[in-house]
């Protein structure tokens, strides 16, 4: 079908947008400012918003189903400090139970998994929507996290328990600073990678795309989907707690406030990177780009010396773009429909004959 | 079309449903139907909207419950018939809005659920893409499968829909008014395609106002008229004007009303055009006139009336309301301009159903209903309302009860009193029988009759000819995009198989 080219082009560039986005703000911030460049900061780029990743990762999951969950801030939280609790001595804040570090990691995930799944539930089974089900959810688990907690941070954790948030896999030494390879990074890296290939290449992860395409063709289709979405919800509740691992890990302590107040920037950063809350759209690896893009504008900012509000101004700035696009995304997908059709009056008709007989 | 039928169709039965009633409250909507379909054949149901099409769709799918009667298939009879023993049984449903997953590629489409997998358990995307096109081949379609759906055109999905039934091994897909959305060009391309299939023995069943193309595609048709199955005909045994008049059948009008017409002309259209839409439309309508505008869906009827409203873009040409030039940006204009729009969904646009009667009769005048300091005249404004209950007749507890729980015909008839409440000088009323008991549907009449008496002249937008036969000073009649025939009472010439064939585009008068 020729007439089907160009518009394909124009939709592989409007859906890749975001590396476009990324080259462009790397190349500007390291045109503004010589420092950016550096060894030291190229390393801190992804250590810094890791944690962050994870949250976008999650939300990535849900919103390929047409759904999203804005609890998952507080389950970073939550995940967090139960976790701490468990870790250290009394003194130090904690229950003095001092569990394996290893047995610790493994029951925050299951905690965030379990508030997936109770998330998910209530969503398919019950019927109860998705924004006021996770909004409750998002003031439970902050409330609860701030109950638990000694109401101070708690810090000193066991070596084997930071290691995935603070650690570090190499360091090259430079004439211009050390660039340090964390594992925080790589986690991350590889935690997107394995993301895409389950959302790319496994039954399940095309079945989440069906989903959020339209949900009843899904089940016409013979697609669970109710199981489809409890299972997305678990794997973000999963994605929260790791997100909570490397963020205690990274800063050495839990405290009740972590993680408050991500969630929009979170949603800023798929939606920039191509996702669409309207389900069916967009990949993990855009996602990805999405939160490069923040980070770097976060970084570039920073380094030079632009005051905290006038960040926060550029981020706000950066979300109502990303949601700006995806609305002229869907329009641009639909003027292509209507262009389509129009086309189809009056040109084509060579095309057609050719191609039917 | 002079091409000669090379349908295979045999004489063996595949589907054969006999004696199915179907009742709902208050509603007969099948009365002992027979209806059976031949292997490989094509085989037209047509019949206005409420004649039954759905409801006998609905039991052949499983969706509705029949009363009683049986469906066999095959002679074997079906004991109970639930949506997925009649999937099972090979029947597959096309409606006219496609449901597919428009944001994934056709190949996706087809193998959804079940992709082919490498020896690792990923999806092997080549295999994907392959399987599909290979599949797609077979059926004689020939469409990119890595593109996505939303970039095909409406006959491109209508075949992947039927692709997809097929693939699924149906053996008697029905097609609900496929052509709606379609040009002659996709017409022709998907019609060629469901010969094709039908060569290879797959059976069609064709809903469709549109009789040309039931003429052109089918090898039998149905007719069915006030939920009973007026008769089926090979088609070669029928034309068109033998099809509408077992369509329309032999009832007398259902309301006669006296025209109250005046001299003045108070809305009046030179020269409309929109392009795409409708091509130069013009009329005039007098004081206490009834116009009724009639044409098949795609006609340009319900863009025009939605046009007038300024609901949608009214395009080039020009438009007068009482002497005014009238140029509706949108439905406020069109309210302060004197002219009032009773939607076709009347749930979507017409009425607030969480909110009380009072509010929905008086929304769209509270600008004249405020007294100092923008405070509300409670008083003036349940006196209005009251008024409104009375003269219209509307059963409702009281003017706090919430729309929602009125019946349907008490809320169309709180719309009629919200537009009437606006003292307009146009009333373009889009479908307004649709979904309305009979007693209702009178009131609506009287309403109607009322109104014009008060000079308002009232445009009707409806398929509802012999509604329209019995209220109307005028019809007119649209067909792609042009009115292309009037009929008025003063010419005698309102015959309901004349205007039935007019709207169908069926021959045309010379001077016409």
């Amino acid at each position: 079908m020729k007439r089907a080219e160009p518009n394909r082009l124009v939709s592989l560039m409007v859906d890749n947008l975001i590396w476009l986005f990324v080259i462009g703000a790397f190349i500007a911030f390291s045109l503004l400012s010589d420092r950016f460049l550096s060894p030291y900061n190229l390393g801190n780029i992804l250590l810094r918003s890791a944690a962050f990743g994870m949250l976008v990762l999650s939300q990535a999951y849900t919103f390929i189903t047409g759904n999203f969950d804005l609890s998952v801030e507080s389950t970073l939280g939550l995940a967090a400090m139960f976790a701490a609790l468990m870790l250290v001595t009394t003194e130090a804040g904690g229950l003095g139970w001092q569990l394996h570090p290893l047995l610790v990691i493994l029951l925050m995930l299951v905690l965030g998994g379990f508030i997936g799944l109770f998330n998910g539930v209530l969503i398919t089974k019950v019927g109860v929507n998705n924004l006021l089900v996770t909004i409750a959810m998002l003031f439970v688990l902050r409330g609860a996290t701030y109950g638990i907690s000694p109401g101070t941070s708690i810090s000193f954790f066991p070596k084997e328990f930071t290691w995935l948030g603070g650690g570090t896999l190499a360091r090259i030494v430079t004439d211009n600073g050390n660039f340090v390879l964390s594992v925080a990074g790589i986690f991350v890296i590889l935690a997107f990678l394995v993301g895409h290939i389950h959302t790319r290449y496994t039954q399940f992860g095309r079945n989440m795309y069906a989903v959020g395409a339209d949900a009843d063709a899904a089940r016409a289709a013979g697609i669970n989907v109710d199981r489809v979405v409890i299972i997305v919800y678990i794997i973000a509740g999963v994605c929260a707690a790791f997100a909570g691992l490397l963020q205690a890990g990274r800063l050495n302590a839990a405290t009740p406030t972590m993680g408050a107040n991500l969630i929009f920037a979170v949603h800023g950063a798929a939606i920039i990177g191509g996702m669409s809350i309207y389900g069916g759209r967009g990949n993990i690896i855009g996602a990805f780009g999405g939160v490069l893009l923040w980070s770097i504008l976060d970084t570039g900012l920073n380094i030079m010396g632009v005051s905290p509000f006038w960040i926060d101004v550029s981020r706000g700035l950066l979300l109502l773009f990303a949601v700006l696009l995806d609305a002229l995304r869907v329009r641009y997908q639909h003027n292509v429909q209507v262009r389509l059709a129009l086309a189809d009056t009056t040109v084509g008709l060579d095309d057609k004959d050719q191609d039917y007989g | 079309m002079a091409e000669t039928r090379t349908s295979q169709h045999s004489d063996e039965i595949l589907l054969d449903m006999r004696g199915i009633s179907k009742s709902y409250p208050g509603v007969q909507a099948l009365e002992d139907a027979d209806f059976s379909v031949r292997r490989g054949e094509i085989h037209g149901l047509v019949g206005k909207n409420g004649a039954g099409k759905s409801t006998l769709m609905g039991v052949l799918m499983g969706i509705r419950e029949a009363d009683s009667g049986t469906i066999a298939i095959e002679g074997e009879t079906l004991r109970h018939a639930s949506p997925q023993t009649m999937l099972d049984a090979g029947i597959s449903y096309v409606p006219q809005h496609i449901n597919l997953l428009n944001t994934l590629t056709v190949a996706e489409n087809i193998l959804v659920g079940n992709l082919p997998k490498n020896r690792f358990g990923l999806v092997d995307w080549k295999a994907v893409n392959e399987d599909s096109q290979a599949r797609l081949s077979r059926l004689g379609l020939k469409l990119d499968v890595r593109q996505l759906v939303e970039g095909l055109s409406v006959a491109e999905r209508t075949m992947l829909a039927i692709a997809k039934a097929l693939f699924n091994n149906a053996r008697l897909i029905i097609l609900d008014e496929p052509t709606a959305a379609l040009t002659r060009v996709d017409i022709d391309l998907l019609f060629s395609f469901v010969r094709a299939q039908q060569q290879q023995g797959v059976a069609f069943i064709y809903i469709s106002h549109h009789l040309e193309e039931v003429f052109e595609i089918c090898d039998r048709v149905t007719v069915m008229r006030d939920g009973r199955i007026v008769g089926t005909r090979a088609i070669d045994e029928i034309d068109v004007p033998g099809l509408v008049h077992m369509m329309v059948g032999g009832g007398v009008k259902e309301y006669e009303r006296d025209s109250t017409a005046g001299r003045e002309v108070v809305f009046e259209a030179s020269n409309l055009s929109r392009r795409g839409a409708y091509e130069d439309v013009n009329f005039a309508l007098r004081q206490g006139e009834v116009v009724g505008i009639s044409g098949l869906q795609g006609s340009g009827v319900d863009e025009l009336a939605q046009g007038l409203f300024g609901l949608e873009r009214l395009g080039v040409g020009e438009v007068y309301v009482g002497g005014d030039a009238y140029r509706p940006d949108s439905p406020k204009a069109a309210f302060e301009a004197g002219v009032a729009y009773l939607p076709q969904d009347r749930h979507r646009y017409g009425l607030i159903q969480l909110r009380s009667v009072r509010e929905n009769v008086t929304y769209s005048v509270l600008d004249r209903l405020v007294g100092r300091l923008g405070v509300l005249l409670r008083k003036d404004e349940h006196e209005l309302t009251e008024e409104y209950i009375d003269k219209l007749g509307i059963v409702t507890p009281g003017p706090e009860q919430r729309t929602l729980l009125l019946s349907g015909g008490n809320q169309q008839k709180v719309v009629f009193a919200k537009l009437a409440a606006t003292q307009p000088t146009v009333l373009i009323l889009h479908e307004p029988t649709q979904g309305v008991d009979v007693q209702a549907k009178v009131d609506i009449f009287n309403i109607i009759n009322d109104l014009s008496t008060q000079g308002v002249a009232t445009m009707i937008i409806s398929s509802e000819v012999r509604e329209l036969i019995g209220l109307c000073d005028r019809i007119f009649v649209m067909c792609g995009g042009r009115i292309t025939r009037e009929f008025s009472r003063a010419a005698d010439d309102m015959k309901p198989e004349d205007i039935l064939l007019a709207i169908e585009g069926g021959p045309l008068d010379a001077d016409a």
